[in-house]
Parts: C-alpha cells; sequence; structure tokens
C-alpha cells in the first residue's frame, strides 16, 4: 500500500491548482452564485457526493464528509460537506460491534449534519463504502469493500443522538439514494503528488468574511414601548421562605435510605405554578447554532504519530502528519470552519464540531469510571478544598489512592455543603471507600457522606437561553433574518430608552430577588448546622 | 553526622515544596483576582463571542465555561473570564452591572462578579489548610448526632434543590410573559405601519376629524 503524503507544506494558497468542473445551475438572490458538479484542486477530480478529508487545525484527526454541493459565489469557493461520525466521536451513543474502519453518516436535524466549508480547506479524497443491505444501496463488490478506506452501514441521528441502521429517506434535503453507493462501480484514484500545475490563483485565503454586517435589534421594527405596559407585576415578597422546619431535628427513621434526590419530601412554603406556559420558541433553529470553541490551548495537544495511523488500518491513504502543528507549519492549509458567521467585530468563528458529541475530557472519564464501579460522590466537604486536599484526605484517612475533582456550582450550589466525584482504582475499593466514608468519617467537624454513581444531569443546553426571545416577523426578507439568526455573536450594553431596557430591567428585578433567597437560603441553613454541632457537641 | 546531614537535607527539601507551594498559590489568587465569573449566559455563546464583547473594556485571556455536574435542571451557562489585569476586571464588572448588557440574545441580561477561588475546578493546593479527620464510630457518644447531621444536610440539599427549581420556572414563566408583550407590541406597531404606507391613516385621520401632524 502506497504511503501518500497529503502536506502542502511551504507552499502558498495561490500556487495550488485549481479548475471547475461542469457546471449546474446559477442562483443566490443576486445571481451571482454558481453552482458546480465538480473541480480539480491539487490535481485531484473531486465530484459531487464524493468523500473527502478536511484538516482541523491542531488535531492529527481528519474529518470524513461527503460533498453535498458545490458552488462559487463572489470570489469564494465553498462546499457544503455532510459528516460522518467516527466511532470515538460518538462513544457514548455507540451500540454493538464496530468494525475498525466503520464511521457513521449523519442524519436528521441538528447541529453537526452539515457545514459550508472554504472549498480549500479539503485536503484529500477518500472511499467510504456503504454496507448496508438497503435495497436502495447497490452492494458492494467484494473488491470494493476491501480497498474502501471506510465503510458504513448505520446513521447517526444529529438531532436525537440515536444510532440507527434504517437507511432515512432524505438526508439534508437530498434524497438519500445519491448519498449511498453510486450506481457505477468506483475506479479509485490516488492524488497526484506532482505539484507543479500551477495555473489558477486560489481565491481568497483563510479568512471569508460573510458581506452581511452585524446584526442591531434595533433594526428589527419594535419602537419602544410606554412604560406602563412593561412594568410587571410585583409578585413573590422575598422574605417568604420559612425556614423555621429546617431547625427542627426530627428526621426519618432511616438516614440512610434518604436518596439524594428527594426533592418532592420536603414540603416548601414557594408554590409552584404548575400550568406554566410553554417556554418560548428557541430564538435560533439548531442548524444556526454557534458552538464551544476549542481552548486555546490547543498546541499543548500531542500530536499522533504517523505510526498510529498505520495500526489504523487507513489502507491506500495513509496521512503522514510532520512535526508539531504548533509551530503553524500547517499554515497553507486553511482552517475548517463550520458557519463562519460575522461577529460584531469581523471576525470569524471556529465551532468545535468534536466536542458537540465527544463529551468532554473530565465527562469521559467519570463516565468510564461509572461504568465501572470505581466512581464515588461525596457530599458536605469544605467548599475551599480543592482536588489536592481531597486526594490527600483520602489517602491519609482511608490509605487508598484516587483521583478527585470539585463540582459545585458556583450559581446554585449551597457553599455550605462541598461536593465531588472520587474516582478509585477498581470496583471493590471504591464499596470500600463508601463504606467507611459513611461508618462515620468527620472532617473539620463534618461528618461527610457519599454513594456510588453519577448524577443525573440534563444534557448541555443546544438551545437559546429562557430569556432570549425572538419576534418571527414575516415581512423580513431572507437577509435580515440570516442576520438575526446571527445576532448570537453579537453583544451591546442596552440604553435606557430601548424596549429591551424595560425588558432586562424585569430580569435583573427577578435575578435580584432570586439572589436574596439564596443568600437566605444558605445563610439559615448555614445557622442551623451551626447549632446543630453545638447540640451533637455538647 | 551523615544522618543527620540527611535529614537536614530532607527539611531543606520540604521547605522548598512549600515555597513553590506558596508561589503556585499566589501565582493562583493572582489569577482568581483578575477573572470574572459570568453567569445567566446564554449556552450559545462562545468563547470568541465573550472575547469580543469584552474589548471595549477588557482584553481576554482565558474563558473556562463551568460545566454542570449536579443540578438536574437545565440552567443557563456560566464562565469563568480571564483579562489581563484587575482593574480591566473591575472595569468589565462595572460595565455588566451598570447596564444591562445583552450577550448572544435580548433581553435577559448576564451577570457578571469577582470570581473567587472555590469556582476553580482545578485549583491548586492551599497551603496552611489543614485537612484534620476523625472518626466516630457507632457506639460512640457523638454518633447519633453525627446521623442527624447528616440528615439535616441532606434536607437541605433538597431545599436548595427545590428552590433552584422553583426559579427557574420563574424565570420560564417570565420569558413566556415577555414574549406575549413583545409579539402583541410587535403586530400593533406593523399594523399602524401598514396604515401609514397605504394611505389609510388619511382616511382614518378625516373619519374622526383628528388632525393628523405631518408637516
Amino acid at each position: 500500500e502506497l504511503q501518500v503524503a497529503i502536506i502542502r507544506m511551504g507552499e502558498s494558497n495561490e500556487n495550488i491548482q485549481f479548475s471547475w468542473g461542469k457546471k449546474r445551475a446559477k442562483g443566490g438572490a443576486k445571481m451571482d452564485t454558481q453552482f458546480y458538479g465538480s473541480f480539480t484542486f491539487d490535481n485531484v477530480k473531486y465530484s459531487l457526493y464524493d468523500c473527502v478529508y478536511l484538516f482541523k487545525n491542531g488535531e492529527s484527526e481528519p474529518y470524513i464528509g461527503k460533498i453535498v454541493k458545490i458552488w462559487q459565489q463572489n470570489e469564494a469557493k465553498k462546499v457544503k460537506i455532510l459528516w460522518f461520525f467516527t466511532p470515538d466521536e460518538i462513544r457514548n451513543f455507540l451500540r454493538g460491534p464496530v468494525a475498525e474502519n466503520e464511521i457513521f453518516l449523519a442524519s436528521g436535524d441538528g447541529t453537526g449534519l452539515a457545514d459550508i466549508n472554504p472549498l480549500e480547506s479539503i485536503a484529500g479524497k477518500c472511499t467510504v463504502v456503504c454496507i448496508s443491505k438497503d435495497e436502495r444501496n447497490r452492494q458492494p463488490t467484494p473488491k470494493e469493500q476491501t480497498v474502501a478506506d471506510y465503510i458504513f452501514y448505520r446513521f447517526f441521528d444529529v438531532g436525537n443522538c440515536t444510532l440507527s441502521e434504517q437507511v432515512p429517506e432524505k438526508i439534508a434535503g437530498l434524497e438519500v439514494n445519491v448519498l449511498l453507493n453510486p450506481k457505477d462501480e468506483q475506479v479509485i484514484c490516488y492524488p497526484d503528488q506532482d505539484v507543479q500545475g500551477m495555473d489558477q490563483k486560489v481565491g481568497a485565503g483563510l479568512v471569508a468574511p460573510l458581506p452581511q454586517s452585524a446584526v442591531k435589534m434595533d433594526e428589527i421594527p419594535v419602537a419602544p414601548l410606554p412604560q406602563s405596559a412593561a412594568k410587571m407585576e410585583d409578585e413573590i415578597p422575598v422574605a417568604a421562605v420559612p425556614l423555621s422546619q429546617s431547625v427542627a431535628i426530627s428526621l426519618p427513621p432511616s438516614v440512610k435510605e434518604v436518596d439524594k434526590a428527594q426533592v418532592a419530601a420536603v414540603p416548601l412554603p414557594l408554590a409552584v405554578e404548575e400550568d406554566v406556559p410553554k417556554p418560548t420558541q428557541k430564538v435560533f433553529k439548531r442548524t444556526e447554532s454557534t458552538q464551544k470553541v476549542l481552548s486555546d490551548k490547543m498546541p499543548s495537544k500531542k500530536l499522533k504519530l504517523s505510526q498510529d495511523l498505520t495500526t489504523k488500518n487507513m489502507p491506500s491513504k495513509k496521512l503522514k502528519l510532520s512535526q508539531d502543528l504548533t509551530t503553524q507549519s500547517m499554515a497553507p492549509v486553511p482552517d475548517v470552519k463550520v458557519r463562519s458567521v460575522p461577529s460584531a467585530q469581523q471576525t470569524t468563528r471556529q465551532a468545535d464540531r468534536s466536542k458537540w458529541f465527544k463529551p468532554q475530557p473530565w465527562h469521559g472519564k467519570l463516565a468510564q469510571a461509572d461504568k465501572e464501579g470505581r466512581l464515588v460522590y461525596i457530599q458536605n466537604l469544605d467548599i475551599r478544598f480543592g482536588a489536592s486536599e481531597i486526594v490527600e484526605l483520602i489517602r491519609e484517612a482511608l490509605q487508598l489512592s484516587c483521583t478527585a475533582k470539585p463540582i459545585n456550582h458556583p450559581t446554585y450550589d449551597d457553599p455550605n455543603n462541598g461536593k465531588a466525584y472520587v474516582v478509585f482504582n477498581s470496583r471493590n475499593i471504591a464499596d470500600e471507600a463508601v463504606m467507611k466514608i459513611n461508618s462515620g468519617l468527620v472532617v473539620g467537624g463534618r461528618p461527610l457522606y457519599c454513594s456510588k454513581g453519577l448524577l443525573k444531569v440534563p444534557k448541555p443546553a443546544s438551545g437559546a437561553l429562557v430569556g432570549h426571545l425572538t419576534i418571527s416577523n414575516q415581512k423580513m426578507n431572507p437577509r435580515q433574518r440570516e442576520e438575526q439568526k446571527k445576532a448570537v455573536s453579537t453583544s451591546h450594553c442596552s440604553q435606557p430608552n430601548t424596549i429591551e431596557y424595560d425588558l432586562a430591567l424585569d430580569w435583573m428585578l427577578v435575578r435580584e430577588k432570586q439572589a436574596m433567597k439564596f443568600s437566605i437560603l444558605h445563610k439559615v441553613n448555614a445557622a442551623s448546622y451551626v447549632l446543630s454541632v453545638l447540640a451533637w457537641v455538647l | 553526622m551523615a544522618a543527620s546531614d540527611e535529614m537536614a537535607q530532607k527539611d531543606e527539601d520540604d521547605m522548598k515544596d512549600e515555597k513553590q507551594a506558596e508561589k503556585e498559590y499566589a501565582d493562583f489568587e493572582a489569577r482568581v483576582k483578575r477573572t470574572i465569573y459570568i453567569d445567566h449566559l446564554s449556552p450559545l455563546v462562545t468563547s470568541q463571542v465573550i472575547k469580543a464583547s469584552l474589548a471595549q473594556c477588557a482584553n481576554v485571556v482565558n474563558t473556562e465555561f463551568i460545566e454542570n455536574y449536579t443540578i438536574e435542571y437545565e440552567i443557563p451557562a456560566a464562565a469563568l473570564v480571564e483579562v489581563d489585569n484587575v482593574s480591566q476586571a473591575q472595569a468589565a464588572v462595572d460595565l455588566m452591572n451598570n447596564f444591562p448588557f445583552m450577550l448572544g440574545g435580548m433581553p435577559r441580561p448576564v451577570r457578571a462578579a469577582f470570581a473567587k477561588p472555590e469556582m476553580f475546578p482545578d485549583r491548586p493546593r492551599k497551603p496552611g489548610l489543614k485537612i484534620e479527620f476523625s472518626w466516630v464510630k457507632q457506639g460512640d457518644p457523638g454518633y447519633d448526632g453525627m446521623n442527624k447531621l447528616k440528615g439535616l444536610m441532606r434536607r437541605q440539599e433538597a431545599e436548595n434543590m427545590a428552590l433552584i427549581k422553583n426559579q427557574l420556572e420563574e424565570e420560564k414563566e417570565l420569558a413566556a410573559q415577555q414574549q406575549e408583550t413583545l409579539v402583541a407590541n410587535s403586530n400593533k406597531y406593523d399594523m399602524l405601519e401598514n396604515l401609514v404606507n397605504n394611505g389609510e391613516i388619511t382616511k382614518l385621520a378625516q373619519h374622526y376629524k383628528v388632525k393628523l401632524g405631518d408637516d
């Protein structure tokens, strides 16, 4: 198998060969967009529905995608890529056996389905063969299957994060037929490494700023409200938190049975409205939502050497990655941009697609530990204890080694009660630790209590914040609608003569009340705790 | 003599470690001072957006989003944002608290406060923080009292969760209310605009014998 290095080292964009192939329709609001069926880039021919690699700056593993649209608008050449997922990216949702070179085609609706990227971000072609038994899929020949870089037969729905073998009717608006195996057997071609064809300049480089400007909410026709209408009624009085109940220490007989989430058991005077009207519709469609950016410390990632790639059994094309990406030697390869959106300052945002389905590193470790029964959830620690203090405590009190992570949420968790996850080396050790700690470990006057397993938390929110409103205005033309969607990337101080200012004040009022409620609750709790300690000690 | 030399060396090493730990923590404290905690943040906001939004008063060096490990409800996002120095941090906090500051959506503003050491999940060891522990086993005099205390903590925890749930629902209500008002007013102004545009307004003015204050 040929080792083919697909690196354009030391080249500038201007020197990479490029030519358009078959023309298709014209489009766009100003008829300035030309769609194509194929193109040749760096002496490799790419056609619609070919599978390609795209590189993300700083990562050694490329993304794999299928070209579903090709066009040029003004000077910019763009492609729309429908994504494949590697098993790693959807580890949490995988079920059943997974082949070595198996990948999964995105389906459904939502973030992570497909993205528009500059054409120049394509790093190479690859062969992906569909082995689904669906009748719409031409069954691949054995030869095709052997030489293919990847195979797929399952689809990952990005909307509800489910894996399925069932072939959907449409993906990204396209009939699924065109996304399965092509009717003719493919001739696998290798990219020509001869980089001497330097006919055309490949247009603008890395950054492709879109023509629209940043959105101002004032453009949307909403005039300032008269004062009276904006005032919301004053509701719950602040001090309606009689917590005298908590001081009296009369407890259910078996304390050990009390589960950590028995919210319903506590009678609270604060009335909870049952028929809360449905939350406002999401401000921006999920397809437009932005994602968290990879933290700026990407250079610290160690690159996988080419040997790793060998063991991953990528036939026909091996991607040889030379030295440290941190030295920016990959500069000529444009960054893969996921939905480049203009912010107020015209910076292009790089969203981190991989993190959307790959849980944060700690989440992964914790999930893994939980699966293996090694995860312990400890409460009533001193809030000041960090990971190292907790590790030291466990070592000294239990003579056990572990890793720890304090997990209190600064806004919501009671600072009187420090919480942490502790991971031990084996299930037995974890069980032993739980038993010992619960039997009576008191740290700095605080009796600790603990249990096994992760807390149930909702998936990271993907929609707009509760309280971020939108107006669906029929009269807005598509351009304005686009701009409104991009408003996520803007920010400003609200000025007093606007409607949003009044509404914002409502929120600040609610917020202040809430903060005070929390403060009172926590103070009362702390006081009653101290009283109880005294009662205990004396 | 060799043994005491060894001891002396060990003491010296310990002193070095001690100094190292102190320095590390001092650096951390300096970092805390110039970090702000922003919450009521939209989950759609990225660190680039935060950086751009604070650019007018502070240069953002690092953004760390807070993970939710403990709250079983959908909560707004939050982030620790480190800037160049304390005065920038002060300026940013002042800005975001004196005016309703919209980040990534409207009209719900974000909230900013100075960060505290316990907000940082990866904080270094605090030198001088004593880790004392003791065992209170079954049969010991304080055993029952200890269990009562644990029970109290669990109840307080549940109360806290209930308060959080209540708050989140309150927020949803307010948002729905505001959305309704907003849409109603938007429709009203649309209608007015239409009337003006297609001339109906002059007819109405004539009908009601009201003078239109047009120039």
